[in-house]
């Protein structure tokens, strides 16, 4: 037989295409800015935020230009479904980690190449709560935002629109809500969730809200459960600015620029950027000018960038006369409690992410400690089952092979704590230079009492989860996930980093949109505020116009949400949205 | 007096209610069977709108004739178009799944339900149907009109005609049933029960066809036996949702993704079309 039935198998080798998913294909060949030429916006960092800012100010009209320090991923040919072969999409490069509760780098607290983080989050995409927003006036801890749930309520309903969101029609804690997309199946995980909360009368959310596709969203296929979402997704069902934003930024004219290291912002005078020096892929130096610099290189990067920018005027870091630059960086606990059960789980199969709990989000005084946390499904593949067991009970040797022969009747549960943020958990400048040159980064971590409270009894209370659902065992695994702050948002000048738009109090022209600039991180994962945050800066940008490049003004009027922009079809899909 | 009724095509009322009553209920299954799949296309919205439709042209079909030779006649007309576009997405949906059609079992049993828009369709069909028939209230020769098929709709005379849509409603829905039931990998013998009575019944009405004896002696047996095995499945299918994880606390959750909770009583239906026919009067030709 010549060609196989139903004719030809298409080739991912094909010149001048790149295969995004099953049906999503985009070509090779867009704009193209000489360094010379002067964009309007440089944007840091192609990831979560940067890619939904690329789309919204080329859409908007504005010549602009991505810098990404990783590949322009060709799903087909550079992805595997494998949890080894995936190690790619992690930020890899050399970081120092210090401090009593060091933190883990090169995992899924970082991303690299077009997409970022957002090619390798599990898509848990809840909102923050209201009282996120005012954590010091509310509990006296950490710090007020500068801006409302309210301000970013309407982007959140539209981003969860655009990528799109699934999950339940009504979503009870926080500000209550639907979704846009159908909540999904259970997994075996999922069902252990929901039976240990119905049974000690917790109220559970299953199905969601998980970025995955329930249903197909036009050229994007739905979920089909195989359980890599993680390694990235190749059904294109599960969301990544890779699919959902970059694609139609570069119709409109932006170009992403894959595999270019940004080293130092440079200065046109004490307050003003006017570009960009970033290394290409064969380690030549260029220098990409732009009225404007936006830096979206989220928790490490981001702060990294900014003090290695030091120059007269700017001496401890760009944009750091207060001092806070690379402070208040936060992590969440996220313990990970493993339960054996008599009957199979296949923790494999579905999503990892697709239920939880946010019943102990808010502070509760009887609980001795301020905040709270979430319990959500967590579902690792084998190899990283194998490193949580290896913590958990110490498995080694013989007794690892056990352990992993009985992978299939193990579930696990993690908590999404908040850890508050304390000025001494910081991201500083090391004398160590990675590959470039560039000098490295150097993180320091420490729990504080309020943190190690909550953690311990969000452990405890997933246990009880655990045992309730009929676990027969049950361990757990201490361990932190997503990264935020460093470059915080804030009214006051001396204590933050950015104003509420995103744009640094020092310089005019340099604007900070990712997750560094969150005051506090709630025990929601982060991406869709993330993303939120972003279409909610552009449409800043867009409403000031060419203001921000010559006026050295600052209108803080919010500006008028501009749902034109989001991606094409948001409007046309979905079921119909009960509650808002 | 009944049977009289039937025999003489004057039903016109109670299967305009039979309509309502169906196409309600496929309502409901379409409704949450597309939010299921997100309503990630426009037109996944209109078989939940129409169901409306037709249920409420049913309603008023059952209180006026004027009603039931129109609005019933149209609105179920469109429907029935609706359900063969929705058929032709159906497919479209499989072909697009990973694979598509070079992997034909696996997409057709995890894709969109292929056969479920004509099964939706059918309640359409019965009001179109009704559309033609006349009322209880009229006389053993009253108000017989049109001509040729429409005659016979009109004079009760379609036996034949009806015996040939309960079996392809009966191979729709025992194929549904099939492909679902290995689904969930027949966990329960009664799973089993479907496929076994589904064959028989699809021979009885194809033998119905052919043969007025068939039509009057196994077909009311066979109907009964598939109305019976519906109600059971329904049975079924509602412990099924409550003894999901979280149960009734979850219900809205648990009626989603638990076994379809209206799928046996369409095949029910199947059952109801057979006895109908069963009591009907043949074609002259």
């Amino acid at each position: 037989m010549k060609s196989p039935l139903l004719g030809r198998f298409e080739s991912p080798h094909e010149k001048d295409k790149r295969i995004l998913g099953p049906l999503q294909r985009i070509s090779r060949q867009y704009r193209h800015y000489l360094d010379s030429e002067e964009v309007d916006y440089c944007v840091v960092g192609v990831g979560s935020a940067g890619g939904v800012l690329l789309q919204r100010l080329a859409k908007a009209g504005f010549s602009v230009v991505g810098l990404e320090a990783g590949p322009f991923w060709d799903p087909e040919r550079d992805w595997v479904s494998d949890e080894k072969g995936s190690h790619k999409l992690y930020w890899n490069n050399l970081r120092i980690t210090g401090g009593e509760d060091p933190l883990t780098f090169g995992e899924n607290n970082s991303g690299k190449g077009v997409g970022g983080g957002s090619v390798h989050w599990a898509a848990f995409a809840p909102r923050f709560h209201p009282s996120d927003f005012r954590v010091y006036s509310e509990d006296g801890v950490a710090v007020d935002w500068p801006i409302s749930y309210d301000d970013l309520k309407p982007y959140y309903e539209l981003l969860e629109r655009e990528i799109p969101v699934a999950g339940p029609a009504y979503f009870p804690w926080g500000d209550p809500h639907g979704y846009p997309y159908g909540p999904h199946p259970l997994g075996g995980v999922g069902d252990v969730l929901v039976k240990g909360c119905t049974k000690l009368g917790i109220r559970v959310c299953a199905g969601g809200p998980v970025a995955i596709l329930s249903g197909s969203h036009g050229n994007r296929p739905h979920c089909i459960y195989r359980g890599f979402c993680i390694q990235g997704c190749k059904v294109g069902a599960k969301a990544s600015t890779l699919i959902t934003h970059v694609p139609e930024a570069l119709d409109y004219g932006a170009e992403v620029r894959e595999l270019s290291m940004a080293f130092r912002i440079g200065m046109r005078d004490k307050d003003h950027v006017n570009g960009v020096f970033y290394y290409d892929r064969d380690g030549h130096e260029h220098f990409q000018r732009a009225k404007a610099v936006i830096v979206a290189g989220y928790a490490i990067e981001t702060p990294r960038l900014l003090l290695n920018s030091a120059c007269p005027g700017h001496e401890h870091g760009l944009a750091n006369s207060s001092g806070v630059v690379g402070r208040y960086l936060m992590a969440q606990a996220g313990n990970v409690v493993l339960g054996r059960f008599p009957s199979l789980i296949r923790m494999y199969k579905a999503p990892p992410a697709h239920a939880m709990t946010e019943e102990f989000y808010e502070t509760d005084p009887g609980r001795g400690f301020a905040r709270g946390f979430a319990i959500q499904s967590v579902a690792p593949l084998p190899i990283a089952f194998a490193k949580q067991m290896m913590t958990a009970i110490g498995a080694w040797g013989w007794g690892m092979r056990r352990v992993l022969m009985d992978y299939n009747h193990w579930a696990t549960l993690g908590v999404l704590g908040e850890i508050l943020p304390w000025p001494d958990n910081r991201v500083e400048i090391a004398d160590e230079k990675d590959e470039y040159g560039i000098p490295v980064p150097k993180v320091t971590f420490n729990l504080h009492d309020n943190d190690k409270k909550m953690i311990e009894f969000g452990k405890k209370k997933v246990m009880e989860v655990m045992w309730a659902a009929g676990a027969e065992q049950v361990v757990q695994e201490s361990r932190y996930a997503h990264l935020v702050g460093a470059a915080r948002m804030g009214s006051d000048p001396a204590t933050s980093v950015v104003d509420k738009f995103g744009r640094t109090h020092d310089v005019h022209n340099l604007f900070i949109c990712d997750g560094s600039i969150l005051p506090t991180q709630g025990s929601a994962n982060p991406g869709l505020t993330i993303q939120s945050l972003a279409a909610r800066t552009a449409d800043y940008l867009i409403s000031q116009g060419e203001k921000i490049w010559t006026s050295d003004k600052r209108d803080m009027t919010p500006p008028p949400i501009r749902r034109h922009l989001a991606v094409r079809d948001s409007f046309t899909k979905g079921v119909p949205r009960l509650f808002r | 007096m009944v049977y009289q009724h039937v025999r003489d095509g004057r039903f016109q009322r109670s299967l305009s209610l039979i309509s309502a009553l169906s196409s309600f209920v496929s309502g409901l299954e379409v409704a949450y069977e597309h939010y299921k799949g997100s309503y990630s296309n426009l037109i996944m919205y209109s078989p939940v709108i129409l169901s409306g439709v037709v249920t409420g042209a049913a309603c008023c079909a059952f209180f006026s004739r004027r009603a039931a030779e129109n609005v019933l006649r149209v609105t179920s007309a469109i429907t029935l178009a609706d359900g063969i576009i929705g058929f032709g997405f159906h497919i479209r949906g499989i072909q697009r799944k990973p694979g598509g059609w070079r992997l034909p079992i696996t997409n057709i049993i995890m894709g969109p339900p292929i056969f479920a828009p004509l099964l939706f369709g059918t309640a359409a069909y019965l009001g179109f149907m009704a559309s033609y028939l006349r009322r209880e209230e009229d006389s053993k020769y009253g108000h017989i009109r049109y001509s040729g098929w429409r005659r016979e709709l009109n004079e009760g005379r379609f036996q034949k005609h009806l015996a040939a849509v309960a079996a392809l409603w009966t191979l729709f829905s025992g194929a549904e049933a099939w492909y679902s039931h290995y689904k969930s990998r027949f966990r329960i013998w009664a799973q089993w029960t479907p496929l076994v009575i589904s064959p028989i019944q699809l021979a009885a009405c194809i033998g119905a066809i052919f043969s007025e004896r068939i039509a009057r002696k196994m077909l009311p047996a066979t109907s009964v036996i598939t109305m019976a095995n519906g109600g059971m499945g329904f049975f079924y299918h509602v412990r099924g949702i409550v003894r999901r994880p979280g149960g009734a606390k979850t219900w809205l959750y648990n009626i989603l993704y638990g076994p379809p909770v209206f799928a046996p009583l369409l095949f029910a239906a199947c059952g109801f079309l057979g006895v109908l026919a069963s009591a009907l009067r043949r074609e002259k030709r």
